[in-house]
């Protein structure tokens, strides 16, 4: 997947899943759409949906910090090129 | 003519334990406080509104429909009957609420937000710590745990797309209640029971003590149960489920009726705002009715047979709270669920109580068994026809069974004003309740 093509899916589950309207890259989605560390843990289960891949532990705390939809996306590299290696 | 009825044999021997020397007891005295009812809403099977239930009550009307289909357990029930919400609800919670909620904490949670809607109180109040939550239900959300265990056993499916993080917080025994609480901010007690059939009579009874005994001066207080396939497939497992009235759902389940051939599960939710008397007439609050006694007990033994000493002792308790005479009460909402040997032991319990004066309605006979919010159900009901100054006969309830002949059945509508009324409930696990409401003055 490409940068932009894993933004595009992450924006789309952002909509679908969280019903943000419009969510900008770089909008803290904590302090725009109330997203919280229940969401967060949702997103995650979406992600593997998305990787087709099971997170590791490790993995998952990695994610805790994550406030914006483009460190979602560093993120989703980071762990696409960790199952690449 | 009646036949005598005698203790179950069934009744097991208790755990014997040694006796040991009792601590010693700290006592207090507390002036207990009046407690009244200022709002209340529910969702059943025959309507929403004041004016749907009366209408229904009125012209007959029964919820009893076809069972749905649910893909799993439809083909093996024996019982095809089911008591329905077949209306569309509007919810508008918005997502961050609604994260969190099964069908069972949806139902709770609009009825929730509509009796406090109706109560007028403030958001200050609200979040204080002085308003409480006493909510229930069967087992929370089945639905949810349902598709949990679906995901469990379904070998397609592989273990990253297995649970959800708030699966839990959707399908937890306490849902109802939790959610209510998160979604107004409220910050007082939280009492969740999940005893069956007395799951909504037990919120009643016990948001009426806490305020009773001043630990809070509010109360919401009630129970949802949400459709549920398996809460009839354990009734039919017990040949307790009707299931002689299949193509015909109306005429099940028939109460006191010689024709009688078990319950009939249905869904629902149920809330009622208790409040202090005196907040409440300060703020000018309408005041729907007074709770003026509450009783539970346990049958000490057997977890499902009726227990007409358990049964008649509730009663009992209920009028030494409410420091009524049986002959004072009006009117008793029978919990008559349709059953064989329940509709007798509950008949002679009456009347061993009461004799034949006050009128008997079972309503069970309009909706089912809407197992947790029976007892709000039936609250609510019971506030309104006692509003309108009628009572509403057992629905299906043609030819008394001579086995229940003692009581003074209410057969047909009638124009009756009722002072103080019973209503009385009993569940699975040997648990029984009796709520005594009286008009406003």
């Amino acid at each position: 997947m490409t940068r932009e093509e894993i933004r595009s899916e992450i924006i789309a589950i952002c909509s679908r899943e969280f019903e943000m309207e419009n969510p900008d890259p770089e909008d803290d989605l904590r302090e725009k759409f109330g997203f919280d560390s229940i969401d967060g843990i949702e997103l995650l289960i979406q992600i593997e949906k998305m990787l087709q891949t099971e997170l590791t532990q490790e993995e998952k705390k990695q994610s805790l910090n994550i406030r914006t939809i483009n460190q979602v996306c560093d993120y989703i590299e980071t762990i696409m090129k960790a199952r690449e290696g | 003519m009646c036949l005598p009825i005698t203790r179950a044999h069934t009744q097991v021997r208790p755990y014997n334990l040694d006796k040991k020397e009792k601590p010693n007891k700290r006592v207090d005295t507390i002036m207990p406080r009046r407690v009244v009812i200022t709002a209340c809403s529910a969702i059943t099977p025959i309507g929403r509104t004041k004016s749907e239930l009366m209408h229904s009550l009125t012209c007959g009307i029964s919820g009893v429909k076809p069972l749905r289909e649910d893909e799993l357990l439809t083909s093996y029930l024996h019982s095809k009957v089911f008591g329905t919400i077949d209306y569309p609800i509007e919810y508008d919670f918005p997502r961050q609420f609604r994260k969190t909620m099964g069908p069972v904490a949806y139902y709770a949670c609009q009825v929730a937000k509509e009796v406090l809607e109706a109560s007028g109180l403030s958001q200050e109040f609200i979040t204080s710590g002085r308003l409480g939550v006493a909510f229930g239900s069967t087992h929370g959300s089945p639905t949810v745990q349902r598709n949990i265990y679906k995901t469990f056993f379904d070998k397609s499916s592989t273990r990253y797309a297995a649970i959800g993080a708030v699966d839990y917080l959707r399908s937890m025994v306490h849902t109802t209640a939790v959610n209510i609480t998160r979604m107004f901010g409220i910050t007082g007690r939280v009492i969740s029971s999940s005893t069956a059939c007395t799951t909504s009579s037990q919120s009643i009874g016990y948001g009426y003590e806490s305020i009773k005994f001043g630990m809070q001066d509010a109360m919401i207080c009630g129970a949802a149960d949400e459709y549920s396939t398996t809460t009839v497939a354990v009734f039919d497992n017990l040949l307790a489920c009707s299931t002689g009235f299949n193509d015909s759902p109306s005429r099940t389940p028939r109460p006191f009726d010689e024709d009688r051939d078990g319950l009939v599960v249905g869904e629902g939710a149920g809330a009622v705002l208790l409040e202090e008397y005196e907040c409440a007439k300060k703020r000018g609050a309408t005041i729907l009715g007074e709770v003026i006694g509450f009783a539970c007990n346990n049958n000490g033994g057997d977890l499902i047979l009726p227990n007409l000493a358990g049964i008649t002792q509730t009663i009992q308790l209920g009028l030494q709270d409410a420091a009524v005479n049986a002959g004072d009460v009006d009117f008793v909402s029978a919990h008559a669920t349709g059953t064989k040997m329940g509709d007798i032991i509950e008949a002679q319990a009456i009347y061993d109580v009461y004799g034949n004066r006050p009128l008997v309605t079972g309503f069970k006979g309009y909706m089912g068994h809407t197992m947790a919010t029976c007892g709000v159900i039936e609250t609510i009901i019971t506030l309104h026809l006692m509003a309108e100054g009628c009572i509403a006969p057992t629905l299906n309830l043609e030819t008394v069974d001579e086995r229940c002949a003692m009581i003074n059945h209410v057969m047909q509508l009638r124009e009756q004003k009722m002072s103080i009324a019973s209503i009385q409930n009993f569940a699975f696990g040997g648990v029984n309740t009796n709520i005594i409401l009286k008009k406003p003055e």
